[in-house]
């Protein structure tokens, strides 16, 4: 059962399925055969078929931290998974990643620093209260105040005011183009902040939000019971009279309850899922490609990561397409610090480790680095498929002629290797980022002094930090395109925390169940994004 | 008099047993590998965090201040608070328990009225010098296949012919594999060691019709090493059956120990750790007695 909290912002691990009977996984970010989904997407729902039903889902993990049910302050995928039901933010992301409306009908960007914000009418919280400029800027005050993950990603936000009842400003200390990508993940949710002003309502204990759905019952680690949100903005959404969602830490669980039809839609984690399910009556599976991608971290605190030339080394023998073919079944692609599969992101098939030289040159490096029979610990968790990526690091790293001993660990244990001591005493580990929805987002994770995770087992790099400054300032374009390289290339050369492959997911669906729409790549580990759109069928 | 004695010398070693228990299963959470604060507030938690949470729960004070304290509170029935749900931990086992009781009661009914026939039948049919060699080898295979495997099959295949899997009487089926088949040898084995007895054969001679012999001669001689099987499979899985409840995902308590584990949730596994060691020990003592009104010799000598 492996929820990252990682480092990073973990994703669910979700796969999706398109397509006939039991077909396995097609290729990540496409429909499978005979899909009719719109371009950027894996399936979406017939609004032919009658609203109504009651729609039931299953995934692996529930929202549980000790800052409760709080969403600005949600770090995890798994939990704004599941907050995105209820909480609704200003703008949100297309198939595409271009910033949609939502709570914000329009905005306009008069100058580079200043977006304005034109409120949509009719918007109203589930207790039936209108929604009003002041909740949204208590809110977006209360996220910049709070000690949430998401601040470091809302860029330099000087001011937030009210210019009149429906419209609302805001204002950077500079440019920064994540702004909207950012405003569209649920952290920076609408909450009603008259209800927490007024102290009638505890955001860490209950949600209030404006979105599809209320919630009317929760049983931790057990299920949540949602009901349709009768004051919702967007009328017929959503078409499901009432959702289910239960969790099943298990995968065989998960993969049954798909089988039998007690879910309608289930999440997966595990690539070989999509096998197990090929020739499943009319269960359809669907591999989502997300901006998610693994890592490897190198202590470079550790004295046998202190020079670079080892860890650039180690970076050019490593073979990523063999670990998206090998160890994700074909379904990750390789990346560079900028996720594959976002507008603007770099080709990893260009930096300096993939043209380097491969082993080879790598035991040429480690020879002129005076370094002989290296051999260190990799330190991964034990869900599926680290696992399967590490033995890849491994007998990439033994053509270099390093010894790689990979140690496995639940995720507590692991959490407390990796992220418990500074300066850190392990060798080297592996885990994974979300790459949300814009390129520069993630990269902001290389500087330290802002992750603030990573500040006992990387040194900061003063040229990077700037590199990471000027691809979030610059405008999107060409211009951006060549800042988003540079720090793709200063990131592979640094190789301290190296990105590898993309992480796949995968869904599975009972076609005779229910009709879904879901995105062909996901930034934010949210397979119910679309969920208020699913349509369900009834016997 | 004696009884008294027996009853008080009993309640203190239990209550021993249970101390003990309680320092092992604290000081292994605290040894543990991995910090609660990294787990349940994730890698981005500043210092600040991780104090606020410490204090919150009282995990600031000395681990001879927090066992005192949450001896002190179970003393009164309270088994502390969840870091997870925030939720009374004592309510959500008691929730749970249900589930976990009727999939025991499933389990261990299978295993008493098909395992004792079994064991009594296949002793009864054995013949000096071998024979039974499938009987032993069929029950070997169900004591000895992991119940992830089991399960796990039976999951898959009963799912894939669309029915359900949610219900208790399928994992209680696979839990009840193993009791079946450990009974049923217990069975054997007990079985087989009375009937060489001389009141046996003693028995025989008078002429008293086979059912009368395996009820009044047979049964009560063997039931001593059967009742306390079948009382160690009932403490076992009230104490959760782990694999099964997560493999059907059954909300019992033994996933939601398991799940605490992980994430070093410590009140919810020190509470849910003692929980079961309780059920051992009073299933031990009632199992004392009971073998001892079924075969007073036994009884005398506890």
């Amino acid at each position: 059962m492996r929820y990252r909290l990682a480092g990073s912002v973990a994703a669910l691990a979700l796969a999706t399925s398109a397509c006939g009977g039991g077909t396995a996984a097609a290729p990540p970010g496409t429909a499978a055969t005979g899909s009719t989904a719109a371009p950027g997407f894996l399936a979406v729902a017939d609004d032919k078929l009658p609203a109504g039903g009651a729609l039931n889902v299953a995934v692996h993990i529930d929202s549980g931290a000790a800052t409760g049910l709080d969403p600005q302050l949600a770090d995890v995928a798994t939990s704004w998974q599941l907050m995105s039901l209820v909480y609704e933010t200003l703008v949100t992301v297309g198939p595409d990643f271009t910033p949609q409306p939502r709570l914000a009908e329009s905005w306009e960007n008069p100058t580079p620093t200043t977006y304005v914000f034109h409120l949509r009418k009719g918007v109203a919280f589930s207790n039936g209260r209108e929604m009003t400029a002041d909740d949204v800027v208590g809110s977006l005050k209360r996220l910049l105040a709070a000690k949430s993950v998401w601040r470091g990603q809302l860029g330099p936000v000087e001011k937030v005011a009210k210019v009149d009842a429906a419209t609302v400003k805001v204002t950077l200390a500079k440019p920064y183009t994540p702004f909207l990508a950012a405003l569209a993940n649920v952290p920076a949710a609408i909450l009603p902040m008259k209800e927490i002003e007024a102290k009638t309502l505890d955001p860490a204990k209950e949600m209030l939000g404006t979105g599809p759905f209320k919630v009317q019952a929760h049983r931790q680690d057990v299920s949540w019971n949602f009901a349709r949100n009768e004051h919702y903005w967007d009328k017929g959404k959503p078409a499901a009279d009432s959702l289910t969602v239960t969790i099943a830490p298990e995968e065989a669980a998960r993969v049954a309850a798909v089988q039998n039809g007690s879910s309608a839609l289930a999440a997966l984690g595990n690539v070989d899922s999509a096998a197990m399910l090929a020739g499943a009556a009319n269960v359809k599976v669907a591999t989502q490609a997300t901006t998610d991608f693994y890592y490897l971290m190198l202590n470079s605190k550790n004295p046998k990561f202190a020079d670079p030339r080892v860890r650039q080394a180690l970076n050019m023998a490593l073979d990523r397409k063999q670990m998206a073919e090998v160890a994700l079944g074909g379904q990750g692609k390789p990346t560079g610090v900028t996720p594959a599969g976002l507008p603007g992101a770099c080709d990893p098939a260009t930096l300096p480790s993939a043209t380097g030289g491969g082993a080879a040159k790598a035991k040429e490096l480690l020879a002129q680095a005076g370094v002989a029979n290296l051999s260190f610990t990799l330190s991964i968790y034990s869900t599926e498929p680290a696992p399967a990526v590490a033995q890849v690091i491994q007998q990439n790293l033994q053509q270099a002629g390093v010894a790689v001993k990979i140690e496995q660990m639940d995720e507590a244990s692991w959490s407390g290797k990796v992220y418990g001591k500074v300066p850190a005493t392990f060798d080297a580990a592996l885990s994974w980022f979300a790459g949300y929805a814009d390129p520069g987002m993630v990269t902001t994770w290389w500087n330290p002094d802002v992750a603030g995770f990573n500040v006992g087992f990387m040194q900061a790099d003063k040229d990077l930090n700037k590199l990471i400054a000027a691809a979030t300032e610059t405008p999107s374009g060409a211009e951006r395109d060549k800042a988003l390289a540079a720090v793709c290339a200063k990131v592979d050369t640094d190789a301290q925390m190296i990105p590898l492959v993309t992480r796949p997911a995968t869904v599975a669906y009972r076609a005779d169940a229910v009709s879904p729409s879901l995105y062909a790549t996901e930034g934010y580990g949210n397979l119910l994004r679309l969920v208020a759109d699913a349509r369900v069928k009834k016997g | 008099m004696r009884l008294l004695l027996w009853w008080a010398g009993r309640a203190l070693s239990s209550a021993v047993t249970l101390l003990g228990i309680s320092v092992l299963i604290f000081a292994a959470l605290r040894l543990m590998p991995g910090g609660f604060a990294e787990t349940i507030l994730g890698p981005f938690a500043t210092p600040e965090q991780k104090a606020e949470l410490a204090v919150r729960y009282g995990l600031d004070q000395s681990v001879f201040a927090q066992y005192g304290h949450w001896m002190a509170a179970v003393g009164t029935g309270d088994f502390g608070t969840s870091m997870i749900s925030g939720q009374p931990v004592a309510a959500e086992l008691w929730a749970r328990l249900p589930v976990t009781a009727q999939l025991t009661l499933l389990a261990v009914a299978a295993a008493v009225l098909a395992g004792v026939p079994l064991g009594v039948l296949t002793a009864l049919r054995a013949r000096p010098g071998g024979g039974g060699v499938a009987g032993r080898l069929l029950s070997g295979l169900g004591v000895s296949v992991p119940e992830f495997a089991l399960g796990s099959l039976v999951v898959f295949v009963v799912s894939r012919y669309g029915l359900q899997t949610s219900g208790y009487l399928l994992p209680a089926a696979v839990l009840s594999i193993f009791a079946i088949s450990a009974t049923a040898r217990t069975t054997r084995d007990a079985v087989l060691n009375v009937l060489v007895e001389p009141h046996v054969t003693a028995a025989v001679a008078r002429g008293e019709t086979p059912w009368f012999i395996v009820r009044h001669h047979i049964l009560r001689n063997a039931a001593g090493p059967v009742l306390t099987l079948t009382a160690t499979i009932t403490a076992y899985l009230l104490g959760g059956a782990l694999i099964v409840e997560y493999l059907f995902n059954l909300p019992g308590i033994g996933s939601y120990v398991v799940q605490a584990v992980g994430r070093r949730d410590y009140a919810v596994v020190q509470a849910g750790v003692l929980l079961a060691a309780t059920v051992f020990i009073v299933m031990n003592v009632l199992i004392d007695l009971l073998v001892g009104l079924v075969d007073p010799r036994l009884g005398r000598r506890a």
